[in-house]
Order: C-alpha cells, then sequence, then structure tokens
C-alpha cells in the first residue's frame, strides 16, 4: 500500500458518513462449510429440510417478499429450476417472510411463478444462522450440504459465467473467481 | 528514510482511529455518545409525532429507508425475530423505523412498505425534520446518486446502529446493527428488569 492510498483509507475511515454497503458478488469459501440445520417447510407445512435432498448438490436462494430485488430475481430462478434438475441440482427458493407460506403464495401468484415450490423458514432462523445480513444470496452446497460459495445480491444465471459455475457445482469442482455471475441490474426507482 | 514516514505516518492513522473505536466500544457499553432521543417526524398516517408520544415504553430504534435496488438489508426482519423472542414483553416497548429517505419515504409508502412488519412504526417528515432527528441520534446520512445517472434512484449512505432508549427517550444504548435478534432481546429485557444492587 502506498502512502497516498493509506492517507485516502484514513481519510475515508474517519469522514464516511456512512456504513459501507455491503460487498456483493460471489464469495469462495476457503474449504466446504458445514451449515446449521434449518426448519425448513413446504406448502402443506411439512418438513422439507436440506436433508430430503439425497445427497445432491443445492442452491439454495433466501428472499423475501419484502425485499424488491429478490423478488426480481424469482423469475430467472423459475425458469433455471427444470436445466439445474437435469444437472442434478436441487433449487430451493427459501422464503424468511414472517407469514410464510401466505406471503410466497401470494408472490408467486402475482408474478407468475410455477417451477419453484413453496419453502418457508419455519423458526425463523435461517437468515442468522446462514449469517446473511443482507438479501437476496445464494448459497452453492455440495453434496454433502457443505457452502461452498455464496453469491450476495441478485445474479444473472443465465449468463456463461452462472453456467460454468453451476456445472461446477453439478461436478463438484470448486468454483473459481471467473465464474462469478454480472448482477442482475434494476433501474427503476419507485 | 522512506520506511520510517511509513511508521510513522501507520502511528498517526492508528492514533487517529483508535479514539473513535474506543468510543464506540463505551457507547455500545452504555456510555454516553451525545445521543438525545428527541423528535418531531409523522407517522405512517400522516400524523405529526413527537418522542413524547411513546411516553412510557422503551424504544429500539433504527434509521434506514425502503429503497433497495439491489440488496435488502435483513434489519427489519432482525427486530422483529428479537420481538418474538420477547414474547409479551414486547408491549412494553416501542420499535421505530426512521426513514433517512423523507423524499420518497411517504407515510404511505412507509406503511405498505412494513405492512410484513406490523410491530414496527415507520417515521417520516419534513427533510429538515428528517435532518434534525438524525442529529439529535447522531447519525450521518448523504444522499449518493445512482451510477447510471436516474435522479430517483439514488441510495442514501447512512451510520446504521440499533438504538436502545429508555421510557423517556433517553439513551440507554447503541448495538451494531447486524446484531443477533436474541442478543438484542436479551439486551432490551436486561432494561425492563434491570438487576437490583446487590446489598
Amino acid at each position: 500500500m502506498n502512502r497516498r492510498s493509506l492517507l485516502l483509507g484514513a481519510a475515508a475511515l474517519l469522514t464516511s458518513p456512512a456504513q459501507a454497503k455491503p460487498a456483493q458478488g460471489l464469495f469462495i469459501a476457503d474449504s466446504p462449510k458445514v451449515l446449521p440445520a434449518l426448519d425448513i417447510r413446504d406448502e402443506n407445512s411439512r418438513a422439507a429440510g436440506l436433508d430430503t435432498l439425497s445427497g445432491r448438490p443445492v442452491l439454495l436462494n433466501l428472499w423475501a417478499s419484502w425485499c424488491g430485488p429478490c423478488v426480481a430475481e424469482l423469475p430467472m430462478l423459475d425458469r433455471l429450476k427444470p436445466r439445474l434438475e437435469d444437472k442434478g441440482i436441487a433449487l430451493v427458493a427459501l422464503s424468511l417472510d414472517r407469514s410464510g407460506k401466505i406471503a410466497v403464495a401470494n408472490t408467486f401468484a402475482r408474478i407468475g411463478i410455477t417451477a419453484l415450490g413453496i419453502r418457508t423458514d419455519e423458526s425463523r432462523a435461517a437468515a442468522e444462522k446462514l449469517d446473511a445480513a443482507v438479501l437476496p444470496v445464494t448459497l452453492l452446497l455440495d453434496r454433502e450440504g457443505r457452502e461452498v460459495a455464496r453469491y450476495v445480491g441478485a445474479a444473472d444465471w443465465g449468463s456463461p459465467p452462472a453456467q460454468a459455475l453451476l456445472e461446477a457445482l453439478a461436478t463438484g469442482r470448486k468454483p473459481t473467481p471467473e465464474m462469478a455471475p454480472p448482477q442482475l441490474r434494476f433501474t427503476s426507482a419507485p | 528514510m522512506r520506511k520510517a514516514i511509513r511508521w510513522a505516518l501507520a502511528a498517526l492513522i492508528i492514533s487517529l482511529i483508535l479514539p473513535a473505536a474506543t468510543t464506540q466500544a463505551l457507547a455500545e457499553d452504555g456510555g454516553a455518545p451525545g445521543v438525545v432521543g428527541r423528535f418531531l417526524l409523522v407517522d405512517m398516517n400522516g400524523r405529526p409525532v413527537t418522542d413524547e408520544d411513546y411516553l412510557g415504553k422503551i424504544r429500539v430504534v433504527v434509521f434506514g429507508y425502503t429503497y433497495c435496488p439491489d440488496i435488502c438489508p435483513t434489519t427489519l426482519a432482525t427486530l422483529s425475530v428479537a420481538l418474538d423472542h420477547l414474547g409479551a414483553d414486547k408491549a412494553k416497548i416501542v420499535t421505530l423505523f426512521v426513514s433517512v429517505d423523507p423524499e420518497r419515504d411517504s407515510p404511505q409508502h412507509l406503511k405498505d412498505y412494513l405492512a410484513p412488519f406490523p410491530e414496527i412504526t415507520g417515521l417520516t417528515g419534513s427533510p429538515a425534520q428528517v435532518a434534525a432527528a438524525a442529529r439529535n441520534f447522531n447519525v450521518r446520512y448523504q444522499k449518493q446518486p445512482a451510477e447510471n445517472g436516474d435522479p430517483a434512484a439514488y441510495t442514501v449512505d447512512h451510520s446504521g446502529s440499533i438504538f436502545i432508549m429508555d421510557r423517556v427517550g433517553n439513551f440507554l444504548a447503541r448495538m451494531p446493527h447486524e446484531s443477533k435478534p436474541d442478543r438484542l432481546a436479551e439486551r432490551v429485557h436486561g432494561y425492563l428488569y434491570p438487576k437490583k444492587a446487590e446489598d
């Protein structure tokens, strides 16, 4: 670090009015990370935890109906699900909504989601257990249910880097930084 | 020589940063960071409201805004889980979300946005009212223009703490934005039921 960047860094620390915007993009775990158990339920309130996915790799998306970019990312995930299933990857879109399946069903109906199943966070502890300070976030889990990477923000899952990332997940290879999908951009203001 | 300058510079920077870090630690332990819990704002029904309207209740206060173009913080969800942890005691506290974006966060917009969090009260106001409330809480915020140049798509950088204020609005504690819900609930519970000093 040169003197100029040291000074600039110090100035930023001392005068910044703001909490820095959390980093977005692909974060690859140094080694696969064991996750705490989650109480995930389906539309009939039956247990639908990750342990029911019979040893498949998983794309675990966390979203909520009050999170605009999360809802905007859902149609892409909805289209992605059957393609992932062909590769042997399970896609779980887990809602963190307080009102559970009602909020999910309403959102799915409103934006025409058909392939994603209703999955709710029964104990309302997923965000804390998975250390998700912002939404959306998508975790990539290996066959043993361990986190190998996470994507913070809404991703363009149809992009070539995303294809490579999902291929790596399907075949059990460690992701690399080049596989980071671009962010999906939502530009409309309220 | 260059190395010596670099070390001296690093030492200076550390000495400038450390007092700030110490102040923060004190504040989180109940020190006095110059926070005054006074405000005159507008509630989600468009009615003027002041801190005196919440007399008798412990207040949990966060500052933020509802427009999140690419990622949304889970702070409101954290607050609502903390309130669940408190059970019936949540009737003894009020949880306030104060917008630092009064231009876009109208009372009606706040009402719609906060519908999934029925126990959280959204407050907004005129830019001057919001600025005064933020100043009292020692919260800084600043508009940042959107990368795409859309004048309506700006973001608002802001300092993000969870304030706990007593039943008359005096400062009790400031906790980090990313505090765990059980830790926050525990802290509020501690203020609701303070332990008596041992004789």
